[in-house]
């Protein structure tokens, strides 16, 4: 069975800031996602049989995925192998685009958000997201934290700045722009930007998170600071996260799922898929071989 | 990521002759500054010859009191045409900025490739390239004619046919610079549509839309040809109601001046065309490059 170090029950108050981020016990290799471990867990989210297309084109067949409470899922794969267009179903950004289309079940604390029915609205208020390259809006680093709260939420002067400030503070950031929040949030160097992106989408106080190769455009050092707290963030939020970077999936994921084509080849715990893949394939790219 | 290296056995590169490729780089590059420098001289000459013309006509008078009526004589001035073509250019932008600055969101932000996007597009860049005195004919036919007299109001309609696709284009070009992430990241906030475009995206290129704005108005500052058939020219001041108002009849305007006086056999009246002439070269330089000076840190995205 696979030791997990954060035994945080799903639901319970973020513990105060931990000062050395936990790390996963890589021990004793598993077998499959099958253990009574990971059944035990509540889902997030579970994805059932999803296929999507890019006008003609598909691009996702058949994915199934059990995103864990608490919990961070890493998304593998080679470029252009599905991984960013599975999470952008999540929140449906795909949208945007009028030629892409995703067909299947994506169920949100057991509601189907591919459903016509859904407000997209509230669905993005509870999934937030990171995005590749940092983007913060064209503001000062105050309002951008402070606009999605002002969109959802109705606050005082007083309680928005006080959201404002804690949102830095579990972007940990706040250190390095508290003398800083009038300034242009595009002043601020990549690494903290794509934190004041995290900042901004926990502001709104998200129930998961999605993370789309949060740190590809950022130096090692910002992306330790990222890592560090996604490890963090994981006892109030349950993060989804995709990233080219197998190093970074081992280090931060407590589940791995591995895609290749569109399909979903493996899907377990971080710890057996890296130490005990069952499928070729999946061997072939932790190993190098391929991607 | 193997560790093993191949050796593959090629044959070896045989490297092109230089001589050739350093002589169509220095053609190519002498030719480049020849046709600048052309160009710019060009320019220069007009510059230098408006000037040197129209300087002289400056005084004054020349800016506060109304032109001569019929032959020259010193202590007039084109007062009533720089109020004209303010008003005149003021009543295009403000109806053609907004229209042009709204289709370009709905291009760039929701029709996109869709089928009335393109078909807009189309229409934009065939009216880019009519001439501008169709413009002039078509205020004609369509306020002139109807309303049995010509006036200031039928000439900024003109002059806004001319600058709504200008502004379109320019306006669309600068949204289609903001990136795709900023959109996402901001419809990723729960945030609607119209809002995020409005408060990031919008945000985003204001500074380039604010330039693009400005240079629309400027491109249309200097026409002649849609004030031909439509605002005409006036010797009078403007007055709010009446045969001399903006709505009422022919109003005074830079261009049209220009026109009617340069060639006039009165050496006077020509010095004042070229007066007036310096004045718009003036007016929109200066205009044109205080914008540039004011926005160019913009690209804030």
């Amino acid at each position: 069975m696979v030791e997990l170090m954060d035994t945080t029950e799903p639901g319970a108050p973020p513990p105060a800031t931990r000062p050395v981020p936990p790390r996963l016990e890589v021990s004793t290799p598993g077998a499959g996602h099958e253990g009574a471990e990971f059944d035990a867990l509540p889902s997030k989210l579970s994805v059932r049989d999803l296929d999507f297309f890019y006008g003609k084109e598909q691009a996702l067949f058949g994915n199934d995925l059990e995103i864990k409470e608490n919990r961070v899922t890493a998304i593998i794969g080679p470029s252009g192998c599905g991984k960013s267009t599975h999470l952008r179903c999540y929140n449906r950004i795909y949208e945007l685009y009028r030629d892409q289309k995703a067909a299947g079940e994506i169920m949100l604390d057991g509601e189907n958000i591919l459903a016509s029915g859904t407000d997209l609205l509230s669905l993005r208020r509870r999934v937030g997201m990171i995005f590749q390259k940092p983007s913060p809006f064209p503001m000062t680093v105050f309002d951008n934290i402070a606009y999605g709260l002002r969109m959802h939420f109705k606050l005082s002067r007083s309680e928005l700045s006080e959201r404002v400030q804690d949102a830095l503070k579990r972007g940990a950031l706040w250190e390095e722009v508290k003398n800083k929040l009038n300034e242009p949030g595009l002043a601020l160097s990549g690494g903290q930007q794509q934190r004041l992106c995290i900042a901004r989408a926990i502001a709104a106080e998200p129930e998961l998170i999605l993370m789309d190769e949060p740190c590809s455009a950022i130096d090692p050092v910002a992306t330790g600071k990222i890592e560090e707290l996604v490890q963090e963030l994981k006892s109030s939020y349950t993060i989804a996260l995709v990233t080219h970077n197998m190093q970074q999936a081992a280090r931060v994921s407590d589940y791995t799922a591995f895609f290749f084509e569109g399909r979903i080849i493996e899907f377990g715990s971080t710890t057996q898929i890296f130490e005990n893949p069952a499928e070729r394939q999946t061997e072939e790219y932790i190993t190098g071989r391929f991607g | 990521m193997s560790a093993s290296t191949v050796n593959v056995v090629r044959s070896p590169l045989k490297p092109r002759r230089m001589a050739g490729r350093r002589l169509a780089n220095g053609l190519i590059t002498t030719g480049a500054w020849i046709a600048a420098a052309i160009g710019i001289f060009v320019m220069g000459w007009i510059l230098f010859t408006v000037v040197i013309h129209g300087i002289g006509a400056w005084n004054w008078a020349f800016f506060t009191k109304l032109p001569p009526q019929g032959q020259y004589s010193p202590g007039h001035g084109i007062a009533n045409c720089i109020v004209g073509t303010i008003l005149i250019t003021f009543g295009a932008a403000i109806v053609g900025l907004p229209l042009g600055f709204f289709g370009a969101i709905y291009l760039s932000e929701f029709g996109r490739t869709g089928r009335v996007a393109s078909a807009i597009r189309a229409i934009t860049n065939i009216v880019l390239g009519v001439p501008s005195i169709i413009a002039g004919m078509f205020a004609y036919g369509l306020i002139v004619v109807p309303s049995h007299h010509y006036s200031g109001f039928a000439g900024s309609f003109a002059l806004m046919f001319i600058m709504l696709p200008v502004m379109t284009r320019t306006a669309e070009d600068i949204l289609n610079l903001v990136p795709n992430e900023l959109r996402e990241s901001a419809l990723a906030m729960g945030v609607p549509r119209w809002r995020a475009t409005l408060g990031v995206v919008v945000k985003a290129a204001r500074s380039g839309l604010i330039t693009g704005g400005i240079l629309a108005v400027l491109r249309v500052a200097g026409e002649t040809a849609p004030l031909l058939f439509t605002a005409l020219s006036s010797p009078y001041w403007m007055t709010l109601r009446g045969p001399s108002s903006y709505f009422g009849g022919p109003t005074a305007n830079l261009t049209m001046f220009i026109w009617n006086s340069a060639n006039a056999p009165d050496p006077g009246l020509v010095r004042m065309a070229w007066g007036a002439a310096l004045l718009i070269i003036v007016a929109v330089l200066g205009v044109n490059i205080l914008t540039r000076l004011l926005f160019q840190r913009g690209k804030e995205w």
